[in-house]
């Protein structure tokens, strides 16, 4: 019966055209192209409203592909999406994270769109290198970057000034993060210079890669941990710890860094690009917070991750989808991000970011794209992330020494990635 | 799923031994027709229970001798998981820690007696005023409960240590510290659970007629004795329904510890996980967020023999100590 | 004398204990009208800061009118069902005779004995199956069944006399209509207290919902309360307000409804 209508339909518009044909000539209808509307995936809430917004631009292009935009927290992205995949009912396009990325190709579960890539002659080296690596896979392309972020150190410009210390600046290095660190704790008053959170991202893989260790080899098949500069990295942190420059970790377990942060009790807060959000909305941080580069060690080094978009290798209408993504790495589409989201990855499109983030020194984040480090993963890099966890807690409260840790990690990390 | 035991009541109910239907004098003219509406009578409950809850028994203790691969799908692979679990420190030590609440938890009851017993006293006013208010954490949400504690016990800003730094000492991060944290987790499960350990007891208490401490009192018993000869025996039935419920509602507490220990990465960071992990806790994280289904059913079956063998033991015990008036 | 100086010491030891119970409800609401920095004050201060803010921050995290009326729903549903439900099955068991009942009865008790985590992953399953995950009858439906409640109200059953019935039946009434105009007026007392405690362990319950509702529309408040921790961490101004919020309701209901819910708890602990 639809069928039928479609039919007529088009034969009056068949008939039409030929009797206007004659005035303007052979535009080609697009007759092929069926209404579709695609799902799309996200886990953060902030970024739905522009995230619609892109949707809303893609379909003004497209009439006949409409997107559907699903939110799912964070802590349950995953979890669902991994249903989804197993049930058969995957979104279409979906949101995915350097961690996850080699799990979700190696078993086929996306689709990789390197020849794509190539038929549309997309340039792929306006996106940071970093990034474009960090989603390939055995030599292939699996999804476009969406957005980047880096490390830096956020300050406290009253604690800063009340210890009567200089504000962090370019170049500063490890040293002149020691001096700062011991002149700006002070325990008895609960004040401390940093909170050593027992995470990679901000903190040690940052400290790893400054200190020029690593954490995985280039090929992904062995563990850095126990590379003696490495271990330096790690004993940044640890003997911040003990020397009570940081809280120890009991302490943060009870009041993570972030709240000691915002209510004055530490100096300094390793944190990402993302936490501009925060910290503009927080009542205390918005006035008194600045952003810094990280130190230099034996060199200059800030951890780069970014989401990308990747289509199911299930969906049906595979074209469509990649049109969207395709859409979605544009430079249009990074510079609505840029306006009202986190940086967008495409570069030359991130004024839009640092004017909407004015009050903070924003550029830092970018300039840190020239020395940052890929984010470390493997296959399966879950398995050995808990067992970061597993043998870093013990290095922290100095149940055993970093070193003996650091090694015993390495060991079970390089088990793990064997299994792969 | 947690200490207060309104949600757990279920599993006690088989301790009591159902009493035997009284002959019948009359029956319906077609036992048939008897038999048809009961079955219908039975019906909805009856399918529902083999549903959601008879047949995933089965299927879980399937899927503990499968492996889940990432995006679903499982395999058989024998006894692995069996033969992984009785190996792997981080189980034997969550066993380990279960049952330790499970233990310490009893220490509730006799707080429970005593506060009852009190609250017993005739012409004691305003009765109704301290139940109500010991019955509170009772009623509230365990992961409220959960949250409040957990501000109270913060090493740095808490109320708890506030309160022992008045009188000189220096308290520890409760919940973070290994040394401290199950202890403090086991007294939140007997601050919840005390109200409701009370309004059973109570009850109990105030079904023993007041003749028989009168004729202890002329026998010449002192209080002490009259609690020991009175008190205790008539009170046992009481007393064994508690002592069930609350190592069956300790054997698979989660809330309390899947909020103020925090889950997930929050959990891998606090120093003190490995010494409050339930098995519960454990079965959560393996199945929904490491995914690692067919060993999270691995774990949950050892749970379930644990909490066989351990009602069984009070069972045998009951004999000795329960006396059904 | 003595029996004065004995009601005394009997007061404040009471007193005591009812202290220990309500200091923390008391610190929960000053703190979540405090500033964070003012919470973390050493030594810390009882004034509180009137931060209502903290309370809107909870309602812009979460949907919380959504989940009020989830949880709400939930627990009616559940309520409602297991009290009809489990009347009818525990009248044929206290009444009627069939064969096959002390089979059915003991597979009853069975589940009664297994823990709820050994029934999820499978539960999960099927409601995946369904295209039920993060629905209301993802929650509502297996808390229609209850071995308890059938236990519970067939002691009540078998604690009535028999005589009432059996009148009844001499009369001409058919079973039905012995369950639904005889035994069912008797049982007042019983479903009462099932009926509470349904509430009350479906308005508190969080591992099943937890695991198969995760959009925060869906959520009850139970649930939706502990992802506030993930998001928040410890914020303890902003948790504080969020927690006294969620388990305000049952407060409320517990507060306006006291007599019965004792009852209620003390008849489960002593009836049976």
């Amino acid at each position: 019966m639809w069928k039928a209508v479609r039919v007529g339909a088009a034969a009056v518009l068949a008939a039409a055209l030929a009797v206007s044909a004659a005035g303007c000539g052979g535009e080609e209808p697009a007759a092929s192209d069926e209404k579709v509307t695609l799902s799309y995936a996200v886990w953060d809430k902030n970024q739905v409203p522009v995230m619609e917004e892109l949707a809303a631009a893609f379909t003004k292009d497209h009439p006949n592909i409409t997107i559907n935009v699903q939110l799912t927290p964070w802590a349950d992205y995953w979890t669902k999406l991994r249903a989804a995949v197993t049930g058969g009912a995957a979104p279409d396009v979906f949101w995915m994270n350097g961690p996850n990325i080699q799990l979700y190709a190696d078993n086929g579960v996306i689709m990789p769109l390197s020849d794509k890539v190539d038929q549309a002659k997309l340039d792929l080296t306006v996106y940071p290198k970093a990034l474009v690596d960090l989603y390939t896979f055995e030599g292939k392309v699996y999804g476009l970057p969406k957005d980047m972020d880096t490390v830096g150190v956020w300050y406290n410009k009253e604690l800063f000034d009340a210890a009567g210390v200089k504000y962090p600046a370019d170049g500063w290095t490890w040293a002149d993060f020691k001096t700062a660190a011991a002149k700006l704790s002070n325990p008895a008053k609960g004040v401390y210079a940093v909170g050593a959170n027992l995470a990679g991202q901000e903190y040690y893989y940052n400290t790893i890669y400054q200190a020029g260790g690593n954490v995985i080899s280039a090929d992904g098949k062995k563990s850095g941990y126990d590379d003696p500069a490495t271990i330096e990295g790690l004993r940044f942190w640890t003997d911040l710890i003990k020397n009570k420059q940081s809280p120890d970790l009991k302490t943060m377990t009870d009041t993570v860094p972030l709240q000691l942060f915002e209510s004055g009790k530490l100096a300094m807060y390793w944190g990402g690009s993302w936490n501009v959000s925060e910290f503009s909305k927080n009542e205390y941080t918005k006035t008194r917070v600045d952003a810094a580069p990280l130190p230099t060690g034996v060199k200059q080094a800030t951890i780069i991750h970014g989401l990308a978009n990747v289509v199911s290798a299930k969906t049906k209408s595979p074209a469509q989808a990649w049109e969207f993504v395709k859409f979605l790495g544009s430079k249009p589409a990074a510079e609505i991000l840029g306006k009202k989201g986190p940086i967008p990855a495409y570069t030359g499109t991130q004024d839009a970011w640092l004017a909407a983030n004015a009050q903070f020194k924003g550029k830092i984040f970018l300039d840190a794209v020239s020395y940052a480090v890929p984010y470390p993963v493997s296959r399966n890099t879950a398995a050995w992330n808990d067992e970061e966890f597993k043998q870093l807690t013990k290095a922290y409260t100095g149940e055993v020494d970093v070193e003996a840790a650091a090694k015993e990690l390495a060991a079970q990390m390089n088990a793990l990635l064997a299994k792969e | 799923m947690t200490a207060t035991v309104t949600g757990t009541a279920d599993d006690v109910r088989t301790a009591v031994p159902a009493p035997v239907p009284a002959r019948r004098r009359r029956q319906w003219r077609h036992r048939g027709a008897e038999a048809g509406w009961a079955y219908l009578l039975i019906a909805p409950t009856g399918l529902g229970l083999a549903v959601f809850y008879l047949w995933p028994v089965l299927q879980t203790g399937y899927f503990s001798f499968t492996e889940w691969g990432p995006f679903g799908g499982h395999e058989w692979i024998g006894l692995d998981n069996y033969r992984t679990l009785l190996a792997d420190e981080e189980v034997l030590q969550a066993l380990g820690n279960t049952l330790l609440f499970a233990l310490l938890g009893l220490l509730g009851i006799p707080v429970a007696i005593v506060f009852a017993a009190l609250l017993n006293r005739p012409r004691l006013r305003g009765v109704s005023v301290y139940r109500a208010l010991f019955f509170l954490p009772v009623v509230t949400m365990p992961v409220a409960v959960a949250m409040v504690w957990r501000w109270l016990y913060n090493g740095d800003f808490g109320l708890v240590n506030y309160v022992l730094s008045l009188i000189g000492v220096e308290g520890p991060h409760w919940i973070a510290d290994p040394a401290t944290a199950l202890y403090a987790l086991v007294a939140v499960c007997i601050w919840a659970s005390l109200g409701y350990n009370i309004v059973v007891f109570l009850a109990g208490l105030q079904a023993i007629p007041r003749e028989y401490y009168e004729a202890a009192e002329i026998d010449g018993a002192g209080p002490v004795a009259q609690f020991r000869r009175v008190t205790l025996p008539l009170l046992s039935p009481s007393l064994f329904f508690v002592s069930v419920l609350s190592v069956i509602g300790s054997l698979q507490l989660f809330d309390l510890v899947y909020v103020m220990a925090g889950s997930g990465q929050a959990a891998r960071a606090n120093p003190a996980m490995p010494r409050i992990q339930t098995v519960v806790g454990l079965f959560y994280d393996k199945a929904f967020y490491t995914n690692d289904r067919g060993y999270a059913a691995a774990i949950v079956m050892a749970l379930l023999v644990l909490i066989v063998v351990f009602t069984a033991i009070q069972f045998r015990l009951q004999k000795r100590w329960v006396h059904y008036g | 004398m003595a029996d004065r100086r004995r009601m005394t010491g009997t007061h404040l030891t009471l007193l005591l204990g009812a202290t220990v119970m309500v200091i923390p409800f008391v610190w929960q609401l000053l703190t979540s009208l405090k500033t964070l920095t003012s919470a973390t004050r050493v030594p810390p201060t009882l004034a509180p800061d009137w931060r209502w803010s903290n309370y809107t921050a909870v309602f812009e995290l979460l949907p919380f009118g959504d989940q009020f009326l989830n949880t709400a729903l939930i627990a009616a549903a559940r309520t409602a069902g297991q009290l009809l439900f489990c009347s009818m099955a525990a009248y044929a068991f206290a009444r009627l005779r069939f064969p096959g009942r002390g089979l059915i009865f003991g597979l009853f008790l069975s589940v009664l004995m297994v823990p709820p985590p050994l029934f999820v992953i499978p539960q999960y399953e099927i409601m995946a199956d369904l295209g039920w995950l993060n629905t209301l009858a993802a929650v509502i439906v297996p808390g229609l069944f209850s071995a308890f409640g059938v236990f519970l109200l067939r002691q009540f059953f078998l604690g009535l006399p028999k005589e009432l019935d059996e009148a009844a039946r001499l009369d001409g009434a058919g079973p039905l209509r012995i369950y639904w105009s005889v035994m069912l007026p008797l049982a007042k007392p019983g479903l009462l207290a099932l009926g509470i405690l349904t509430v009350l362990a479906s308005w508190n319950d969080l591992f099943w919902p937890l695991i198969v509702n995760t959009d925060p529309e869906k959520m009850t408040l139970s649930a939706g309360l502990a992802s506030l921790q993930g998001q928040f961490q410890t914020d303890y101004p902003v948790l504080m307000a969020g927690s006294l919020l969620a388990s305000l309701p049952v407060i409320v209901l517990f507060t306006v409804m006291q007599r019965h819910f004792i009852q209620g708890i003390a008849f489960s602990g002593n009836k049976g």
